[in-house]
């Protein structure tokens, strides 16, 4: 019977030893030695500090690590920091670790952890993404308060981010992703997040989270599930969000085509609900946002652009396939003078919707579609850090606004052609 | 309000009060609508969501109430019909339903109808009633009341004929047998159902005709006049709820639901005097040879089931032996007795045994059927058999410490009946204040019951099978609706039992205790072991991940 | 010996008349075959256009590049070559059947050898086809990893991957006709040679400096973007 279950024998003993709980705190891990004791350090004083009365769990569900990841979150302790904190539990804070049933990947975690924060009660529960190497234990009361007081179901966090900091986000999959479903959403894909019981008893209800093993996708999965379910969004301002240096990462073509294949399933299950969305709906934040510190040096963005002028030319054949000839000419233009290169907001959100649409209509192998996109993401990319080279963070945030903008401008257009596709 | 699903009364919890003392607005010493209006919030907290009102009609209360002079007013002492609306209006606005009484079987003598037909032999509403010239028609017949009546003739000096009246003497039998009486009825129930009235109780169902050689209980034509009404309330009320009292075995009550056409609801009356029997015996076999011979109904029907209401608790349909031993149990003082019943309320029923209190309640809400929880009872009411016929079940809601209980401003000597004033369940000891100043009392535990119960919908709708552990203190069961299923486990003794339990059926599955939410060990192919403490029982929602 | 000369003219006119009486009747079978297999052909080729049509044959074409291919050699678009292709196949299947009604053992021959290169043809229309497809998917997977991994002249490379493809499947349809079957074999070996060859030149003893001055021609070095790939992140 355990096998046929999301929750081995060992699991369920162990759950039912801990009992019903207030917070349970998930942190999903494959191989992350380097950086996941002090997540849990940063959980565990979360608790202490900010729910000091609260039956709280720490839960780790391991997708098979073989470097030593759950014996190293099951010790972690808080008093290797050498100093005596001045907050401590009035409550032991359980801790489980566990390994887990199912194909590997971020999905089947989360299921789990969904199906324990089900069993146990839980009243909030936070994903904490192993990876993350600044995370604060205030993250932990900013991404559960909402959730327990009743204000929200899903709490996603907003991080600040600079010119340079995740442009996949802030030039992409935030614009597009906010046009599409309607909701200013600033970090769609997650990473660390907080919801309800009842959200995380409906992702378990489903026969599975996520449209692939993409932690990327899985996230993305489950904000477009709260949103177009009628969960009540909201975003929780966290600090800066670094991750560890050695951490082994895909090459960026593998990553983008992920990524936007896990945005472009979502939009083709969704589309019954995004399509007749209008201008985006305010999603509350809560806290302060921290200034945005630079993710390390800048690439060379003169290089960049001279590789996106080239790349245009040699892609030209697929891209009037893809493009309208209008976008295709301006985009031509653009690509024509590197040294100055303007890739504007309007023109971007038109290419990108309407490499949307040939996705959507496959109009080539949708693989072809995604990655032919790339090179004109990087030559966007190159164009904003060129205009934005020494900007400030107000300069900086309210450019991302203004391509959101620009992004929902361009949405109807591309509604009434996915509608006829 | 009565709108949306047909069948809102399968999810019904149902809270049965009398006017006349629940809350005095006016300070008359009588319960009024103002008053009950003003405690709906108490009612809303409580997690019913439908209240059903004994009677409030015109009547010189000689049956307290139940004798009606007029179909189609309320009676002044409880308000005006103005009051009445309002308290609908405001019933409705917190989601609660309102189902009142429909006395179909009988008026009071004092109703023009009869004072009508009573006046001359060519009256036109002579034929309203029934009538003979001897005693000896319908010979045979049981007297119900017997304590009070020796037949069921009763001789009119007016018109110098027999009337026929299965209840007092002063509540002469309307004849069925003549159509304007059926149109006349549905008239009264036209008037209330526009007025926004979610059902109607119909009162003393079986006995609506009478035939030579008969039992005069529920005869063919009986039904024939149900479908009449049901028929013409479906058609220009959808959705609203007929409930029968049909004192009856189950096999008997069955036909009142027709097929799916007479009755919406019927009391399970044989079914809440096992419950008494089997706590007292610590044995479940009453209990499951009652669960057993219930049959199945239509799909669009449903047995209420009750603990206490308020009549005597009725052991008119229990063997001689059982009859015997309830009296013995439940009233040793023969002053507790009246009409083959037990005139008195739940918590002296059971000794103001709280754990008894609650396994009670418990299976109240777990078997299968819309509960019924009488007013008072959900703080422990006691009651005073002292007081005549079955008023000692009828006395006035317990508020507070206060003045008269906080039930009425007016001298106590005033009151419709007396407070119940002793140290054990009087007034000062047990009230709504002071059990909702701590969260362990009665009335919380009755308020987190029933919101459980409410959490899902296996206990209104769902199946039911019986486990059969070698235990038989345990009484045991499995609710199924949809997905959904809940383990049921009663400890019918008063001391600590073991009990091992064949869930092979239900391997795999993790039980979640209902009131904590604390997880059980998973269920598998060997004997499933659980200890309850006394009268304890569980519920378990076996959860599948 | 005018009677003989006589009697000669007339036996020969009676021979010719037998032959014309057992030639004629073949010759108006024939004729009606080959008119019966007009009409058919004629109604397969319609047929076929429609049904293509529906299907949107030549959008699928156009994707897989046989469209553009059609268009430059100035040919018919693609449904109504297809078209033609089953009328002429239909109508020369009832040409020789009714020439083999003729009874002509000469034409025998070649109505049975037609019969065995028809399905070849079939076969080899097919690879083509084929070839088409996974040339276009191949030139342009190749062409966006190539833009992407940031290879020089990315269209050159794809373009020769393309056209790799597209000879080899041409290659395979003419062997599956056994058409300039030595031809082909000959000229496959000493491609393939040629190129082992060159290979052996290039990265040899000698002439290094010479191929890299070739291949520098060809292939000019792209500036490298010199972003510290390991630190940027887009996610």
């Amino acid at each position: 019977m355990a096998d046929e279950s999301l929750l081995s024998d060992d699991l369920l003993r162990q759950l039912m030893a801990t009992g019903h709980v207030d917070i349970l705190i998930g942190v999903p891990t494959l191989n992350n030695a380097a950086t996941v004791v002090d997540v849990v350090r940063a959980a565990q004083h979360g608790i202490a500090t900010y729910f000091p009365r609260a039956r709280a769990l720490i839960f780790n569900a391991d997708s098979g690590s073989d470097d030593g990841t759950p014996t190293l979150v099951r010790d972690a302790t808080t008093d290797d920091t050498g100093t005596v904190s001045a907050s401590r539990p009035l409550r032991t804070t359980n801790r489980i670790t566990t390994p887990y049933h199912g194909l590997p990947g971020k999905g089947s975690a989360m299921r789990v952890i969904f199906a324990a924060a089900d069993l146990l009660s839980a009243d909030a529960v936070v994903t904490l993404d192993p990876n993350v190497t600044s995370v604060m234990p205030e993250w932990i009361p900013a991404l559960a308060a909402p959730v327990r007081d009743g204000r929200a179901d899903l709490v996603a966090p907003r991080y600040p981010r600079a010119a340079a900091d995740a442009p996949l986000v802030t030039q992409l999959v935030r614009p597009l992703v906010r046009a599409a479903y309607g909701w200013t959403l600033s970090e769609p894909l997650m990473g660390e997040f907080g919801c309800s019981r009842p959200f995380a008893s409906h992702c378990l209800e489903l026969s599975g989270i996520g449209t692939g093993a993409t932690p990327e996708g899985v996230d993305l999965w489950m904000v477009a599930e709260a949103l177009v379910k009628g969960f009540r969004p909201a975003q929780a301002a966290l600090g800066p969000r670094l991750l560890g240096a050695s951490r082994k990462r895909p090459a960026l073509p593998d990553v983008f085509q992920q990524v936007m294949d896990a945005v472009c399933a979502c939009l083709e299950l969704h589309d019954s609900y995004w399509l007749p969305r209008g201008a985006a709906d305010p999603v509350p934040c809560f806290g302060t946002l921290n200034p945005a510190v630079e993710p390390g040096p800048r690439p060379d963005v003169a290089a960049m652009a001279e590789t996106f002028a080239r790349d245009v030319a040699a892609l030209h054949p697929l891209l009037t396939t893809i493009l309208t000839g209008p976008t295709l000419a301006r985009l031509t233009a653009a690509a024509a003078t590197p040294a100055q290169l303007v890739y504007d907001d309007d023109l971007w959100a038109d290419t990108v919707f309407e490499f949307l649409l040939a996705y959507h209509r496959a109009v080539m192998t949708r693989e072809h579609v995604t990655r032919t996109l790339l090179p004109l993401y990087l030559g966007r990319t190159a164009a904003f850090l060129m205009r934005h080279a020494s900007s400030d963070q107000a300069t900086v945030d309210a450019a991302f606004e203004s391509l959101c903008l620009a992004f929902e401008r361009a949405k109807p257009s591309a509604a009434a052609q996915w509608t006829k596709a | 309000m009565t709108a949306g699903d047909p069948l809102w009364f399968k999810d019904a919890v149902i809270y049965q009060l009398h006017v006349k003392t629940f809350l005095d607005s006016d300070g008359d010493g009588v319960g009024d609508f103002r008053g009950l209006t003003s405690r709906l919030d108490y009612l809303e907290a409580l997690g019913v969501n439908t209240l059903w009102l004994l009677p409030t009609f015109p009547s010189p209360f000689r049956d307290d109430g139940y004798d009606i002079a007029d179909y189609y007013s309320i009676h002044p002492m409880y308000g005006t019909m103005e009051d009445f609306q309002a308290f609908l209006a405001a019933a409705h606005e917190r989601k609660l339903r309102v189902v009142t009484e429909l006395v179909l079987n009988h008026t009071s003598d004092k109703h023009p109808w009869f004072v009508e037909a009573r006046s001359s032999r060519d009256n036109p509403r002579r034929d309203w009633y029934v009538w003979s010239d001897t005693d000896d028609k319908y010979r045979g017949v049981r007297v119900i009341f017997i304590d009070t009546e020796t037949s069921n003739w009763a001789w009119d000096p007016v018109s110098k004929q027999y009337y026929w009246h299965r209840f007092f003497s002063h509540q002469p039998d309307l004849n069925y047998d003549n159509p304007a009486v059926r149109e006349e009825m549905w008239r009264v129930m036209q008037f209330w159902a526009q007025l926004g009235v979610d059902g109607f109780r119909v009162d003393a169902v079986p006995y609506l005709v009478e035939r030579e050689g008969t039992t005069c209980e529920g005869m063919p034509e009986t039904h024939e006049v149900i479908k009449f009404l049901r028929a013409r309330l479906d058609t220009h009320f959808p959705g609203r709820m007929l409930l029968a009292e049909a004192n009856q075995v189950p096999e008997l009550v069955r036909p009142y639901f027709g097929d799916g056409d007479e009755f919406h609801m019927a009391f399970h009356f044989p079914l809440m005097t096992r419950m008494f029997m089997a706590t007292r015996l610590e044995d479940r076999g009453p209990l499951t040879d009652i669960i057993r011979r219930t049959p199945t109904l239509p799909e669009n029907c449903q047995w209420a089931v009750f603990l206490r209401n308020h009549d005597e608790l009725t052991l008119e349909m229990v063997t001689p032996e059982e009859r015997e031993f309830m009296y013995d149990e439940y009233a040793r003082d023969p002053v507790a007795r009246l009409n083959l019943g037990i005139r008195r309320r739940l918590a002296p029923l059971l000794d103001g045994d709280r754990r008894r209190i609650e396994l009670m309640n418990g299976l109240l809400m777990s078997l299968p059927g819309s509960p019924i929880v009488y007013y008072g009872d959900e703080i422990g009411m006691g009651d005073n058999v002292y007081l005549g016929d079955r008023n000692g079940v009828r006395t006035p809601m317990q508020w507070s410490g206060g003045w008269n209980g906080g039930f009425s401003s007016a001298d106590p000597e005033r009151l419709a009946f007396a407070m119940i004033s002793n140290p054990v369940y009087g007034y000062q000891a047990v009230n709504v204040l002071a059990q909702e100043r701590s969260s362990h009392t009665l009335l919380n535990w009755m308020r987190r019951l029933i919101r459980v119960r409410q959490s899902t919908r296996v206990f209104s709708r769902g199946t039911l099978t019986l486990l059969e552990p070698p235990n038989q203190r345990v009484l045991a069961y499995v609710r199924a609706f949809e997905k959904e299923q809940v383990l049921v486990v009663n400890n019918l003794s008063g001391t600590v039992q073991a009990v091992e339990l064949d869930l092979s059926q239900l391997a795999g599955a993790i039980p979640v205790e209902m009131f904590g939410q604390s997880l059980f060990p998973r269920i598998g192919t060997q004997p499933y072991l659980l200890t309850l403490g006394p009268h304890a029982f569980y519920w378990f929602r076996l959860r599948r991940l | 010996m005018t009677q003989m000369i006589a009697d000669a003219v007339r036996q020969a006119s009676v021979n010719f008349m037998d032959s014309v009486a057992v030639l004629l009747p073949r010759i108006l079978i024939t004729a009606s075959i080959v008119a019966v297999g007009w009409i058919i052909a004629w109604a397969l080729k319609w047929a076929v256009r429609w049904i293509l049509i529906w299907l949107r044959f030549n959008h699928g074409c156009d994707r897989i590049g046989v469209g553009a291919v059609l268009k430059t050699a100035d040919l018919p678009p693609a449904d109504h070559l297809v078209s033609l292709i089953v009328f002429w196949l239909v109508w020369v299947g009832f040409l020789l059947s009714g020439v083999d009604v003729l009874g002509f053992s000469a034409l025998e021959g070649m109505v049975r050898s037609f019969a065995q290169f028809v399905p070849r043809l079939l076969v080899a229309l097919v690879i083509v086809v084929l070839g088409f497809v996974v040339a276009n998917f191949a030139w342009r997977a190749t062409l966006i990893a190539a833009v992407n991994a940031r290879v020089p002249s990315p269209r050159v490379v794809s373009g020769a991957v393309r056209a790799l493809v597209l000879i080899l499947a041409g290659a395979m349809a003419l062997d599956q006709i056994a058409l300039a079957r030595t031809i082909v074999l000959t000229a496959f070996a000493i491609a393939f040679g040629a190129v082992m060859l060159g290979l052996a030149i290039a990265f040899g003893v000698g002439g290094g400096g010479i191929a890299r001055r070739i291949l520098d021609h060809w292939f000019p070095e792209r500036p490298q973007a010199t972003e510290p790939e390991e630190e940027f992140r887009h996610l």
